[in-house]
């Protein structure tokens, strides 16, 4: 039986705008399984984002329990949550995020420090890694000296340098264009089937849900379908 | 994330806006070219007139007979006032003493009088470094200590009573029981301190003769006038002397008491001073508070980002402390590079007021130095270095606590 990594159970999550209350994710129970390389695909607004920001640790469900790696997220303090994100999860955003007046390497390195992994350790690990991502020879440049693939090569790094449970990319492919979306897709396909790192995607890039093995359709909020691909 | 990681990546966020960066060091930099142009300013200027007050006869400490300070009559002396200026000689900081008789008495001439003060001195003791009046002799000189019929007058007495050099004065006084006394002396000095107030009416005699005028016994005084190195000791002071010179019959009063007019005139002139400094500093402050929330506010999405993967809170407050220190450490060596030559320049040269104030302005009854120099005392300086340095580090509290505040999830909408 394959060990979850993530399990979703009877979450909703309402917001309220104004005095409407809408609601964004409703009765979705979801579990992600380890080594899984899934999509949460579905148009805008059908909650792709909120519910990666719940499994994130970033948002809190209105009704249910997230489960990671068996841990109960509701229980934690707000402290717990930081060090919970910090140590297991990884993320990889859409616009990038890295900190502009960091290098490759130290972007790369920045949670890694946040941990407090000695500094020879950390800088085996952090050259190592971008060596797998095609950028140790770009490892001095900041963010602005690289290209948008690039950036997002350093913040893949920055994901998997703490080796955390899952990856949790959001519309990792969105800024960039065609060649280097499947530059992107190879690099953190390779990581998961040789590394066995978990990634959970939320996109509506036919791209990536060409090359996801699970495709987790959501529409107003609920799951459609989920679809498995061998 | 180390602390040494942490000053980095703070120093290098100085430098993403570097106009705004600059324009708000140079701020802060101002700030300190401000604060201590009002502080030296003061420093110089209030020690200059602690120091010509105390140069006018009562020292920066004097020991009194009880009650004197408040009711001076000369039947109010001090017993055993040579052994007293002995033993605050011994005390260490002190520069100088002198035993003095002071007083009111009528001067005149055979067709003229005027009411003055004299102050009786011993003139081989005296030296002209701790008596304006020694020191503003323009016409003759002082008495020799066998003259016991020399008097020194002020220019402006001279002319009110038509005395030159060589011409007789008589002048009276109440004798410590209370019976009227004159004595007749001859003019062989005059002086002028600039102040029409002092110079008319202030006369220098010998000691010995108003002793024997006054009825008084040789080693008795009005007050023994204490010089120190520092006036700023004074209060520091009064214990020590007191514990070597002064017993139950006598008080140790400082300038401020014994000059309480012109301390009153300093106090006022200094909390104005440090109102003005205060109110340039929330100036100055609302400036750096502004440049740090824009700073904060323009990367909520970095913040976010930062907590999304992991970075504490707290964290993310010490980056942004870390920030406004790297501010106002850069604001002080600015505005230590920019102070400087003005410091110096006003140390050595200042700028001359006598044209706008004239040569005899005065305050609580001392003359004023027309001409504006700085003066700075290390605690001055260490002041203003801490105070400027305080308040960008308080300034940068609100956009820290700010920044540690910010949502990760709406800073980062779709991350």
């Amino acid at each position: 039986m394959s060990e979850k990594i993530v399990k979703l159970e009877k979450i909703s999550k309402i917001y309220k705008q104004g005095r409407l209350e809408v609601k964004a994710v409703d009765d979705f129970s979801l579990a992600i399984n380890k080594g899984e390389f899934a999509a949460l695909c579905g148009p805008s607004g059908s909650g792709k984002t909120t519910i990666l920001n719940m499994i994130g640790a970033l948002d809190v469900p209105s009704e249910g329990v997230i489960y990671l790696e068996g841990r109960d997220l509701s229980g934690l303090s707000r402290t717990e949550l930081s060090t919970l994100r910090r140590d297991r999860i990884g993320f990889v955003f859409q616009a990038y995020n890295l900190v502009p007046v960091l290098t490759a390497y130290e972007n790369a390195e920045f949670v890694l420090a946040l941990q407090g992994v000695p500094h020879r350790q950390r800088r085996e690990r952090v050259m190592s890694i971008l060596e797998e991502v095609g950028l140790a020879d770009l490892a001095d440049r900041r963010p602005d000296e690289l290209s948008g693939g690039q950036q997002q090569r350093v913040a893949i790094a920055r994901a998997i340098g703490p080796e955390p449970a899952i990856i949790l990319a959001d519309e990792p492919t969105a800024n960039v264009d065609s060649v280097t979306a499947h530059g992107l897709l190879d690099l953190m396909e390779g990581l998961n089937k040789e590394k066995g790192i978990t990634f959970l995607f939320s996109t509506h890039d036919q791209r990536v849900m060409d090359r996801a093995r699970r495709l987790i359709h959501l529409r107003d909020g609920k799951l459609e379908t989920d679809e498995v691909r061998s | 994330m180390n602390l040494k990681e942490l000053c980095v990546m703070a120093w290098r966020n100085m430098f993403r806006n570097k106009r705004r960066t600059f324009l708000t060091a140079f701020s802060v930099a101002f700030g300190v070219l401000l604060a201590v142009t009002f502080t030296a300013s003061g420093d110089y200027s209030y020690t200059n007139l602690i120091n010509t007050s105390a140069n006018m006869g009562f020292g920066h400490l004097a020991i009194e007979p009880l009650g004197f300070n408040a009711y001076p009559t000369l039947a109010k002396r001090l017993a055993k006032g040579e052994a007293r200026r002995q033993s605050v000689l011994g005390v260490d900081g002190v520069a100088a003493a002198y035993g003095r008789i002071v007083g009111q008495a009528i001067f005149a001439t055979g067709s003229k009088s005027i009411g003055g003060q004299f102050v009786a001195l011993d003139p081989a003791v005296e030296s002209p470094e701790h008596n304006v009046f020694l020191e503003a002799i323009e016409q003759g000189s002082l008495f020799g200590p066998d003259d016991s019929r020399g008097v020194v007058i002020g220019v402006k007495m001279a002319e009110k009573l038509k005395l030159h050099i060589g011409k007789k004065l008589v002048y009276t006084v109440t004798d410590k029981d209370g019976e009227m006394v004159s004595g007749i002396s001859q003019v062989i000095g005059i002086f002028r301190i600039g102040e029409d107030s002092v110079d008319s009416s202030v006369v220098l005699l010998p000691i010995s003769r108003m002793r024997s005028i006054l009825n008084y016994n040789q080693d008795e005084v009005s007050l023994v006038s204490i010089f120190i190195d520092d006036q700023r000791k004074a209060d520091a002071m009064v214990s020590k002397i007191r514990a070597v010179a002064a017993d139950g019959e006598a008080e140790v009063l400082t300038w401020k008491e014994t000059q309480a007019e012109l301390a009153g005139l300093i106090a006022i002139d200094r909390a104005s001073n440090y109102l003005l400094q205060f109110l340039v500093g929330l100036l100055i402050a609302a400036g750096i508070f502004n440049t740090l929330l824009m700073s904060v506010l323009e990367r909520r999405r970095e913040f976010g980002m930062m907590m999304a993967v992991g970075m504490s809170p707290g964290r993310i407050v010490l980056l942004v402390i870390t920030e406004s220190f790297w501010l106002g450490l850069g604001g002080l060596i600015f505005g230590i590079i920019i102070t400087t030559p003005w410091f110096i320049y006003m140390q050595e040269v200042g700028i001359n007021f006598s044209s706008q104030i004239g040569d005899d302005y005065s305050a609580g009854g001392v003359l004023v130095d027309p001409v504006l120099k700085f003066r700075l005392f290390k605690e001055s300086a260490l002041a203003i270095l801490a105070g400027v340095f305080s308040l960008t580090m308080l300034a940068g509290i609100y956009p820290a606590i700010k920044a540690g505040r910010v949502p990760p999830v709406e800073s980062l909408k779709n991350f």
